[in-house]
């Protein structure tokens, strides 16, 4: 009985995986979406305001994001990622860990809460 | 098996889950997200669980019904918990399948993530392939010790994905947990810390292929009854090397001083190079285990026995005067093959409380109808079995279709893969 549950799962886990890889492999990807045409610019300062887990803005290679949404999903614990709200966080996106940038599904997740640019000093 | 103790796993494996899960649910997550996070926490919870039950101790043993209930509780909670952490990447891809397929995929290969995915992969692989391996019932038993220690190792791996993660160290407590079971087998059961000494005093065989070792405790005595059975590995002796694995052997007699009896068949390569055991052998016991024929209620009982099966039977009645009638069917496959029939013979003289029946079958599993009691003979008796796995199939389903209820029918598999 566990002998069959085991082979069952293992396939059907097995199968799931070949259906994931196939459907990345030939499905189309939805068209990336038009940047505004004109987008907000702020400053370190404006960012800074924005320094809590209930408001957390990060600038990351001059592009600001509002992640306020997205922090409940993040996987570390908030203290890793409190001490970057409000500020110029691009050394800590890329270099998450030992000298490791954040993985590509961070990079496709991340447009998705960019409110503007950071203004040039 | 007392009501009270068979429910004592099912409510510790569901407490164990039901706080992982409580500790981790998600808030304000989407909803493949939120099955992720809790098939994740699901399964540590009952890996945590299954491993409880790995851990050897006779007093826990005793406390959970029994360590046949404990490796059965043990298999099916593996098997789950690997099922649902299947569930785990899979329900991730599928939270990033809404964005994009390519996300769904990119959540999956492992090349294009980190260390924390990666030793998460690693994990769940060395999951599948330590289970495949552990219920693969060709495997010679040495060998399957081995890559069961695969399991173990995926223990260590899931930990550092969760670590590397950044998880709260709170939440960290369910796979702690979870290693430190592994830890407490590995010390106490497996490296023999919880084990006690004994040296083999005398060797007697009582029939070809078969040895009966008298042990002598070197430390402490184990408080053994008659019936139960311990688990024993053999070491080093004058002229002899044991194979120091642990096999489970029935205590065919227990004196006062401590001294216990272990009945040994030769069944596979370790039991029988027993064979050649002498007398100052050292060896390691863990138990006593097992309430078979314990706590016997009153009235006429049926004692079967198949080949080296009879050895709890004859531990009860080396031990004194029965308390109730018992008819002894013994079944062996001749009479020269038949360990200790000839002082079954002078037990059943002494004692007349004991009817003894000793049946000889020859190679084949004989017809059991004619030499079991018929329904009328049987009704209200409790019947204790003891013998290979056939016997013990064909002999239940006779019994219960002679009306004998499931609850006074006792028995033990010693399947303990």
């Amino acid at each position: 009985m566990m002998r069959k549950l085991f082979l069952l799962g293992t396939g059907a886990f097995w199968i799931v995986v070949l259906m994931v890889w196939a459907g990345a492999s030939w499905l189309p990807s939805l068209p990336e979406q038009a940047l505004p045409p004109t987008e907000k610019r702020f400053t370190l300062d404006e960012v800074a305001r924005h320094a809590s887990l209930g408001d957390c803005w990060m600038a990351i290679e001059r592009t600001v994001y509002d992640l306020t949404r997205y922090l409940p999903e993040h996987p570390s614990r908030s203290g890793i990622v409190e001490p970057w709200c409000g500020k110029e966080a691009t050394e800590a996106y890329r270099t998450k860990m030992k000298g490791r940038p954040h993985s590509p599904e961070a990079d496709h997740l991340l447009p998705q809460y960019r409110v503007g640019v950071l203004e040039e000093p | 098996m007392h009501r009270p103790r068979s429910l004592a796993i099912p409510l510790i494996s569901a407490t164990l889950v039901g706080l992982t899960v409580l500790w981790a649910f998600p808030e304000n997550l989407g909803f493949w997200r939120s099955i992720a996070i809790v098939s994740g926490w699901t399964g540590c919870g009952l890996l945590a669980a299954s491993l409880l039950l790995m851990i050897r101790e006779a007093k826990l043993a005793d406390w959970l019904g029994g360590l046949e209930s404990m490796y059965r509780w043990h298999h099916r909670l593996g098997v789950s918990a690997y099922l649902v952490l299947l569930v785990h990447p899979l329900a991730l891809a599928a939270a990033g399948w809404s964005e994009a397929p390519a996300l769904a995929w990119a959540m999956l290969a492992p090349w294009r993530q980190g260390w924390p995915v990666w030793l998460g992969w690693a994990a769940l692989l060395c999951l599948m392939a330590g289970l495949a391996l552990a219920l693969s019932p060709a495997m010679p038993y040495a060998r399957w010790r081995i890559l069961h220690n695969l399991l173990g190792l995926a223990i260590v791996l899931a930990l550092g994905h969760l670590l590397l993660l950044g998880l709260d160290y709170l939440l960290l407590w369910s796979p702690l947990l979870a290693l430190a079971f592994v830890l407490w087998r590995v010390l106490r059961a497996d490296l023999g810390l919880g084990a006690q000494p004994h040296v083999v005093a005398r060797v007697a065989h009582p029939a070809p292929a078969v040895v009966e070792v008298r042990l002598q405790p070197l430390a402490h005595p184990i408080a053994a009854r008659p019936g139960q059975f311990v688990l024993a590995a053999f070491l080093d002796g004058p002229g002899f090397r044991g194979c120091g694995e642990y096999h489970p052997y029935t205590i065919s007699a227990v004196a006062p001083d401590g001294e216990i009896a272990l009945g040994i068949k030769a069944l596979g390569d370790c039991t029988s190079h027993l064979q050649a055991v002498v007398p100052g052998v050292t060896a390691r016991i863990e138990g006593p285990f097992g309430d078979f024929l314990n706590e016997r209620p009153a009235g006429p009982e049926l004692w079967l026995a198949g080949g080296i099966g009879i050895t709890p039977f004859l531990g009860v009645l080396r031990s004194g005067p029965l308390r109730h009638p018992v008819r002894l069917a013994y079944l062996h496959r001749n009479d020269a093959d038949a360990a200790f029939l000839d002082e079954l013979r002078v037990l059943a003289k002494a004692e007349p409380r004991l009817a003894l029946d000793a049946v000889s079958c020859g190679d084949h599993l004989p017809d059991l109808a004619p030499l079991l009691p018929e329904a009328s003979a049987l009704a209200e008796q409790h019947c204790y079995l003891c013998g290979p796995p056939g016997l013990l199939t064909a002999a239940v389903r006779i019994l219960q279709q002679r009306g004998v209820r499931p609850a006074h029918i006792h028995f033990e598999h010693f399947d303990f893969r």
